[in-house]
């Protein structure tokens, strides 16, 4: 059997969602698996390389899920403020007394 | 005469700060974010200003700020206007939805005389005349073309190769015209032909009736006929005849021509582009394989990867660019198409780049036997033979039944990019599209998992490309506007 | 330059009062219609009409006539011309051309801007009476003709009234095409946005400023608060009610930086609007107590013009560039540029009558020749 590299990371839960996680984990799925296991302050996460990553490569790999873990906060806090503005433009754009009149 | 204030007096900000506008954010390159708002306008940013941006914490005297706040990325006392200004917009790009399918394919037969490896319909001997659509089932598909609530319809006929049933195409054509007369559309015809069999005749009543020539060129002569072997192997010599045949009896712009890349054109895409010039062509649409019918069959479709793709795809941009330069107009379609996307609130109509998807909204397939398929693609896979994308036929079922059909109901919901993962984080998803039918065909899954897509990485690698060449070179931010608008 | 006022000699004793009249060299008309205009006299005289102005000394003066002496400059007046004489102090003004395309009507010098370059500096005196004449003057305004303009100040501080002026010209002039030049914020209120489509007339056009995509660079350059965004609104509220609408921007040192920004703004938001004038800087007005801050060659800035009108071009939209010499731009925006400047403020330098391009030429304003022009003027051979 090939041996696959596996690696565990650590996130504080008081900074990064469990969503946060997910999403950056599913932007490597090309790459690897990734395994979430919560403990009371943080998440660890496995992750299971393809049989083919070496191991620099991998230690690449961690450092920008790493950074993508960061750009999904980032994510969230848009998401978050912008909700309200976002659900009043659409709006406004579908409505039928809009800013165009009807053609 | 009362005294002039300076700019810093209009620069207060009452109260003091910014909000954020919905925005998208990915990485461009090892530098820089593109950022994206809800109608695909774009900017660029240092990636160490993005946390800064979304900390309010950006200098409102920052250059960033002033174009972030131009292009409604943030929102303070003086851009008030900027949400009307984004659902004007948003409303212009959603509008087109209503006036859906502009595109009716008419499979007037299977039967084809050429053998191309990469075909996606299987190969039909020229005596089985059980592959032509009848009468009745084109006026029934007639019936449901008028149905289409767009103002514009073009009426595409393809094959196998149409012109083995040019006595139906003319039966079509004419009977369209005559309920036109009541429905009052804007209406157009096409024939997508291989040009191995046109005549005087043909072309007269092409003529009479307005109707346009597609065909194949794949390059140069030895790759064009490697490319499409027919008996006599005599295929570009026809093709040529045939563009000259069309350009005197119907005019020069009447033609036009789609390639397909194989491996043997991969090292060849500044041939490919001169035989298209060398013909006075427009334009040139430089197309993948696609994953459907006789390519999986003969296992072309894997003859190349995604990166030796883009390497072709990004050498004749470049090369396409550089004749620009030197005066001759000529436009890459597919950089034309995302443009439009990115540059304007127009929807291009091109079915593999809308969300939501364009299978039967953009265009619609009638079958030779009467099945009804939501897109070009969708019948290629019926052909090898998966119908999950087939939604009835038009002997039995009525327009509503087949408008309705989960068969396309449940893919466009499911692929919608705005919901499922990546896709609806990604700043790019304004200039790309649901692709179910791809995504199904490769993966059995109308979503797949984008990390491993390679729709999403051709056309991934393609924005970004576009992008950084439009950032770098004034000359070609405008040649691409006027590609974008098509002037 | 064509001389448009001036201070009239009386001929006769001075009275009271401003009167509109429309002019005529024919002295054989009929009392009827003779009495409520001017005859221009070149010795001829007719004691019908209400005002004679005389070419040269008259040897004689008829009674029942105001009578004053024509200066030389105003000599070129015509059949048809309006003009307002105040029988007091003789003050003087053309108020319509018959022969010129250009024809403008100045309604208020009131205005809620106070633009770094503008050419009609507001004043803050009830005017209110000029919208009275110029009512008057629609109704003696020949209705052959092809197109009026309405100017100010601001002309909307009216409100109503100047929906009324609209109506007016509209059922006397139903001919001749208006177009008003506007800051349009007062569009920002839709019920004066409807009243004003209300007038439905079926050439009317408004132009309003717009000078960047940077509301607070636009609201610095006309010097007032909020502007950007009412202005917007205003153009907003009137392409929803299908009205025309011009965006006009001015070139100088504050609009030329973002001139192309500007110009993808108004591609992207306002797509939608009927023309975009591009213009070169009168040096009038408050252009003069402001030109360090706004001065630059037009050469310097050629290169950023050609990129704006190619971007312009490229969205298929109208554009026109106005008021720049033809040496001072480059070949490539030739399909917009216009020969521009209105016939009674346009002037050469000396080195343009050997140029071969000057009858393409809008020439320079009086005012750029007097102050300042670009360095860069120069014949082409």
């Amino acid at each position: 059997m090939v041996n696959r590299v596996t690696r565990e990371v650590a996130f504080d839960k008081s900074v990064t969602s469990l969503d946060s996680l997910k999403r950056a984990a599913y932007r490597f799925i090309d790459q690897c698996s990734v395994e979430f296991l919560p403990s009371e302050s943080s998440f660890l996460c496995v992750l299971r390389f393809n049989p083919d990553k070496s191991e620099e490569s991998a230690t690449l790999t961690i450092e920008d899920f790493r950074k993508e873990v960061l750009d999904q906060e980032l994510r969230a806090s848009i998401k978050a403020e912008t909700e309200g503005v976002r659900n009043l433009i659409l709006a406004h754009a579908f409505s039928k007394t809009g800013l165009i009149k009807d053609e | 005469m009362n005294k002039f204030q300076p700019l810093s007096f209009y620069a207060k900000q009452e109260p003091i700060g910014y909000q954020l506008l919905p925005f998208q954010f990915t990485e461009l390159n090892p530098r820089k974010y593109l950022l994206t708002n809800l109608v695909g306008e774009f900017h660029t940013l240092d990636k160490n200003k993005l946390k800064v941006f979304v900390g309010h914490q950006l200098e409102s005297d920052d250059l960033d700020y002033i174009n972030l706040r131009a292009k409604q990325f943030l929102l303070d006392t003086h851009n008030t206007i900027a949400p009307e200004l984004l659902a004007l917009k948003v409303r212009t790009r959603y509008s087109r939805l209503a006036e859906f399918t502009g595109l009716h394919i008419f499979v007037v037969s299977l039967r084809c005389e050429h053998s191309c490896p990469y075909c996606q319909v299987s190969r039909q001997s020229e005596d089985k005349r059980a592959f032509d659509m009848t009468p009745e089932i084109a006026e029934k598909s007639l019936d449901l073309v008028f149905r289409s609530p767009s103002r514009a319809i073009k009426i595409e006929f393809q094959g196998g190769e149409p012109l083995l049933n040019f006595a139906l195409i003319q039966q079509i054509v004419l009977s369209a015209e005559a309920r036109n007369t009541t429905a009052n559309k804007t209406l157009g015809f096409v024939i997508a032909t291989n040009l191995a069999l046109v005549n005087h005749d043909i072309l007269a009543f092409c003529k009479e009736h307005h109707i346009h020539i597609s065909t194949s060129l794949d390059g140069p002569q030895d790759l064009h006929n490697k490319n499409r072997p027919r008996p006599g192997k005599d295929s570009y010599e026809r093709v040529m005849k045939g563009i000259e045949l069309v350009r005197e009896v119907l005019g020069k712009d009447q033609v036009s021509a789609l390639m397909t890349t194989t491996k043997d054109s991969l090292t060849r895409v500044r041939d490919i582009i001169d035989e298209y010039v060398r013909l006075d062509f427009q334009g040139i649409f430089l197309r993948a394989l696609s994953p459907y019918g006789f390519a999986i069959k003969t296992k072309s479709f894997r003859s190349y990867t995604v990166d030796e793709w883009l390497e072709f795809y990004k050498e004749g941009l470049n090369y396409i660019i550089e004749i620009n330069k030197k005066g001759i107009a000529f436009q890459e379609y597919y950089a034309s198409t995302v443009l439009t996307k990115m540059l304007t609130s127009q929807d291009p109509g091109f079915v593999d780049l809308m969300n939501p998807s364009g299978i039967a909204i953009a265009g619609i397939v009638y079958n030779y036997n009467g099945a009804v398929y939501a897109s070009d693609e969708s019948r290629m896979l019926a052909e090898m033979g998966d119908n999950t994308f087939k939604l009835g036929n038009v002997l039995e079922h009525s327009y509503e039944e087949l408008l309705t059909s989960d068969a396309l109901l449940n893919p466009l919901e499911e692929s919608f990019t705005l919901s499922v993962p990546m896709c609806s984080d990604c700043a790019y998803e304004p200039f790309c599209g649901a692709d179910p039918v791809y995504h199904y065909a490769t993966t059995r899954d109308y979503v797949a998992r984008k990390p491993e897509s390679e729709f999403c990485k051709r056309n991934m690698a393609i924005f970004k490309y576009l992008i950084e060449l439009m950032e770098s070179d004034p000359s070609v931010k405008n040649l691409f506007s006027r590609w974008a608008n098509r002037t | 330059m064509i001389q448009l006022h001036g201070k009239l000699k009386h001929l006769s004793p001075p009275s009271s009062g401003r009167v509109i009249l429309s002019l005529t060299t024919n002295q054989d008309l009929p009392t009827a219609l003779a009495s409520q205009k001017g005859l221009l006299s070149d010795g001829a005289s007719s004691s019908a009409f209400k005002v004679v102005f005389h070419k040269h000394k008259p040897t004689q003066l008829l009674e029942g006539s105001y009578h004053f002496l024509l200066p030389a400059d105003l000599h070129y007046l015509g059949e048809g011309d309006v003009v307002r004489i105040d029988l007091k102090d003789g003050s003087f003004r053309v108020l319509f051309r018959k022969s010129s395309g250009h024809n403008s009507i100045l309604l208020t010098e009131q205005c809620n801007h106070y633009c770094l370059m503008c050419s009609q500096p507001p004043k803050k005196i009830d005017d209110s009476w000029i919208l009275e004449e110029a009512k008057e003057l629609i109704q003696l305004i020949p209705q052959d003709t092809v197109e009026l303009g309405f100017t100010g100040g601001e002309p909307t501080l009216y409100g109503d009234r100047f929906i009324d002026l609209l109506h007016l010209a509209k059922a006397h002039l139903p001919r001749t095409a208006i177009h008003i030049l506007t800051n349009g914020r007062a569009f920002h209120e839709i019920e004066f946005a409807r009243k004003y489509a209300q007038v439905k007339h079926n050439d009317m056009m408004v132009g309003i400023p717009l000078y960047s995509d940077d509301p607070v660079r636009h609201d610095y350059v006309v010097q007032s608060v909020n502007a950007f965004n009412e202005t917007v609104r205003g153009i907003l509220n009137l392409k929803s009610l299908n009205q025309r609408v011009e965006i006009r921007v001015v070139i100088h040192q504050q609009t030329v930086d973002r001139l192309v920004h500007l110009c993808e703004f108004i591609a992207r938001n306002l797509l939608f609007v009927d023309h975009v004038a591009l213009m070169g800087l009168e040096i009038t007005g408050f252009t003069r107590a402001n030109l360090d801050e706004l001065w630059i060659d037009p050469y310097e800035y050629k290169d950023t013009l050609s990129q704006a009108v190619m971007l312009l071009e490229s969205y298929d939209m109208n554009v026109s560039v106005y008021n720049h010499q033809r040496c001072l731009v480059n070949d490539d925006i030739l399909r917009a540029y216009r020969k521009s400047i209105s016939d009674w403020k346009n002037e050469y330098l000396d080195d343009c009558t050997n140029c071969s391009k000057m009858n393409e030429c809008g020439g320079l304003f009086l005012s750029a020749k007097q102050y300042k022009h670009s360095q860069y003027i120069k014949a082409f051979m």
